[in-house]
């Protein structure tokens, strides 16, 4: 029994230490979005930061969504031409006064 | 933003017609390339945009003197134009509305965290005149499902704060930031396993145009 007990004790640490990382990795990913808004408190960022620091694979994934929102920020804005700013509100005014 | 005047009256006075016709203009003038360009945006492409933005301004127009003032003008016309988006018939193209789920984002390989966005050399001003980007990030908006696409839209292309965001989708704040998160992550896997193929296919045409 007491055998035993030492057993567990001596295999736990390995085991709980890998599942902790993947956890760790999975818990960062959820909250990249609110840490790239900067959104989280001193405490959680730091977190963050020290875990990307250690996690290579973290740090390329929140350097492609950082690209990726960067890219959505910076999409130029499609533009109408001033013919059909006035052809539509032609259309509409003609469209509200039909009823 | 130069406030607007409401009708005095709801009767059908010439005068009363002549103000709803001045508020109008100034309605329009002042929002209709906010209005398209969030339409656009929304619809992919330029025929629906002008429909979507039509039937906003006309639903704008009637519902005027509901308009209590309390939202920005601006709120209020994106409120109704998300609205109209999300009645308005899958055209053609686009993904089937739903869910994405955060598990379907989560790496199960290595390989699968490290996908990049195929920008490396370039500037982020050369990243988005680099043609192949730029479509490849419509197409991989384009098929987000609508509720999602509305708040990355929303938030990161016209950018408006995840407050303003709930109020015109009507969701409380953390709501949207659980969408727009889905959303990125979305359209980061669709470029980076576009940039991957493209990578494995040739090296060549990083043409910048």
């Amino acid at each position: 029994m007491v055998k035993r007990a030492v057993t567990m004790k001596r295999r736990r640490p390995e085991v709980t230490s890998h599942r902790h990382e993947a956890g760790r990795c999975l818990h960062i990913l959820r909250e990249l979005s609110a840490f790239i808004d900067d959104e989280l408190s001193g405490d959680i960022c730091g977190e963050i930061r020290r875990h990307l620091g250690a996690c290579p694979r973290c740090e390329e994934f929140v350097a492609s969504l950082r690209q990726t929102v960067s890219l959505c920020r910076r999409s130029p804005a499609p533009v109408l031409s001033q013919n059909d700013r006035a052809r539509m509100r032609a259309k509409i005014l003609a469209a509200a006064r039909a009823r | 933003m130069a406030p607007l005047r409401q009708s005095s009256s709801s009767d059908s006075h010439p005068a009363s017609t002549r103000g709803e016709a001045d508020t109008f203009d100034t309605l329009y003038r002042n929002n209709i390339d906010v209005m398209y360009r969030y339409a656009s945006r929304l619809c992919g492409e330029t025929e629906a945009a002008k429909d979507l933005v039509q039937e906003t301004f006309l639903n704008a127009y009637r519902g005027f003197k509901n308009f209590r003032g309390e939202a920005q003008i601006s709120t209020w016309l994106y409120t109704i134009a998300s609205r109209i988006c999300l009645r308005m018939r899958r055209r053609r193209k686009g993904a089937p509305e739903r869910e994405l789920s955060l598990d379907e984002f989560i790496p199960t390989s290595d390989g699968e965290f490290r996908l990049q966005i195929p920008v490396e050399g370039l500037s982020p001003e050369e990243a988005l005149h680099n043609k192949q980007l730029r479509e490849a990030l419509d197409t991989a908006i384009g098929k987000l499902p609508k509720k999602y696409k509305m708040a990355l839209v929303l938030r990161d292309m016209e950018g408006l704060s995840a407050k303003e965001v709930g109020a015109i989708m009507g969701l409380n704040e953390r709501a949207v930031k659980s969408r727009l998160h889905r959303a990125r992550l979305f359209v980061r896997r669709e470029l980076s396993a576009r940039g991957l193929a493209e990578d494995t296919a040739s090296h060549q045409d990083k043409s910048i145009t």
